[in-house]
């Protein structure tokens, strides 16, 4: 299922993201369908040649994209010189070199006190040639000369596994949560030498305050956890997500009931400071919220998709 | 490599009467593979990369409804006419029989 695969995962990369991995699953069943009938047909498994034969008659992997793409606009003058399925990547291609035309020749005319000859004329020219090699592509249909066999390799899927980026979350997870464990035993972890000057200031944080802390610090570590089997794939992805989304609730729920605490910081010292810090806190645990919070609603939204799919949400 | 008056004048009446085919085989469930089967042993071939899209446009419009059921070990996206879907099929094909008629009359007429 190697050639498959590769064959999805061509068609993928040119689909809107939103209807990505619905389309891809519904090719994936219509297609291996296909494979079996002709298997029981043949009463053998398929050759890889059998297979890409399918996978060919199936369509280039850029115009079947294309047809799933909104709308059904084209480009004819008279002649139909682009038709619907080329008509997505003409557009982007075409917004996409025109922008890169004025990003750099509108200074340089700008300087040069030149500005409309100079760009115009490029610009001309640019939709005209890309005009030009997409009404070829369309005229000769030189996509429907395609080997499936041709298709690049399989990629891993970014967001799983042992990826740079998953490491670095990982680490600066856990080297957060252990400063934060820290913090207490050794001031001088967040305050720096200020810590020293922490005694004089006589700054006490409110009486539940030992409470809260204790279920912030609670949840960071079974978040650190939770990063360490999704960075190794011993967990199911969709477990792993609902098990963010509980342990994002309850973060919510605990840094809700934190807000509504306040004052948090009590002293007898400078009130205008006190009041300052007690203002800055409450903001942090706003913001610390609503991004909680938007993680929530994303992953509950997205669980939802997939439940309704009754699909892994990726499988190419 | 100019494609013909002739085939460019069947695409354009095949486009038409696909929506009506896929609509009115509808009334009963399927996946898009086997509607295409369905349709084939009709004697209607249709493409993969026609027919799949088709089916969302025609969800997107409303009407179709389709549900993710598993079936045989494979999850499957069934396909089914919804009620304004029905009451579309219905109209079309009372419009497709009366144009049928006149048609069998223009032809009667020409033939005489």
């Amino acid at each position: 299922m190697n050639l498959l695969n590769r064959y999805l995962q061509a068609v993928a990369r040119l689909l809107p993201k939103a209807r990505r991995d619905d389309i891809i699953a519904e090719l994936r069943a219509n297609i291996l369908s296909q494979m079996e009938d002709r298997e029981e047909a043949l009463g053998r498994p398929l050759t890889e040649d059998e297979q890409a034969e399918i996978l060919r008659r199936h369509g280039n992997p850029t115009l079947v994209a294309g047809r799933y793409r909104e709308g059904n606009l084209g480009l004819a003058f008279g002649v139909q010189l682009i038709g619907p399925e080329l008509f997505p990547f003409y557009r982007n291609i075409l917004f996409l070199n025109m922008g890169i035309t004025l990003l750099i020749l509108f200074p340089v005319s700008f300087i040069g006190r030149a500005v409309f000859p100079s760009i115009f004329i490029p610009l001309v020219m640019q939709v005209t040639i890309i005009t030009l090699i997409f009404s070829l592509l369309n005229r000769y249909k030189v996509l429907d000369k395609w080997d499936p066999r041709k298709l690049p390799e399989l990629k891993a899927v970014a967001e799983d596994g042992p990826t740079g980026r998953n490491i670095f979350e990982f680490v600066s997870l856990a080297v957060g949560t252990a400063w934060l464990a820290l913090t207490p035993k050794w001031p001088y972890l967040m305050l720096g030498p200020g810590a020293l000057w922490l005694p004089s200031l006589d700054v006490k944080a409110f009486s539940r305050w030992p409470l809260f802390y204790g279920a912030i610090v609670a949840l960071l570590c079974a978040e650190v956890v939770l990063r360490f089997f999704t960075l190794f794939r011993w967990m199911p992805r969709a477990r792993a997500r609902i098990a963010d989304l509980v342990l994002r609730v309850a973060g919510v729920t605990v840094l809700t009931l934190l807000f509504f605490q306040g004052p948090h910081f009590i002293s007898t010292s400078d009130p205008d400071v006190t009041e300052w810090a007690n203002q800055t806190f409450q903001w942090c645990i706003a913001i610390a919220a609503l991004i909680h919070l938007w993680r929530a609603g994303w992953l509950f939204f997205s669980l939802l998709r997939d439940r309704h799919q009754m699909l892994p949400a990726r499988q190419y | 490599m100019n494609e013909s008056p002739f085939e460019n004048l069947r695409l354009e009446l095949r486009r038409g009467c696909l929506v009506l085919a896929v609509l009115a085989q509808l009334r009963a469930e399927h996946y898009g593979y086997t509607l295409r089967k369905a349709l084939s042993e009709d004697g209607l071939e249709i493409e993969e990369s026609t027919l799949y899209p088709l089916l969302r446009r025609l969800e997107t419009q409303g009407l179709l409804t389709s549900e993710w059921r598993e079936e045989e070990k494979r999850n499957k996206r069934f396909y089914r006419l919804s009620k304004d879907g029905k009451v579309v099929l219905k109209q079309l094909l009372e419009e497709w029989r009366e144009m049928g008629a006149s048609l069998d009359r223009i032809l009667k007429e020409v033939k005489v």
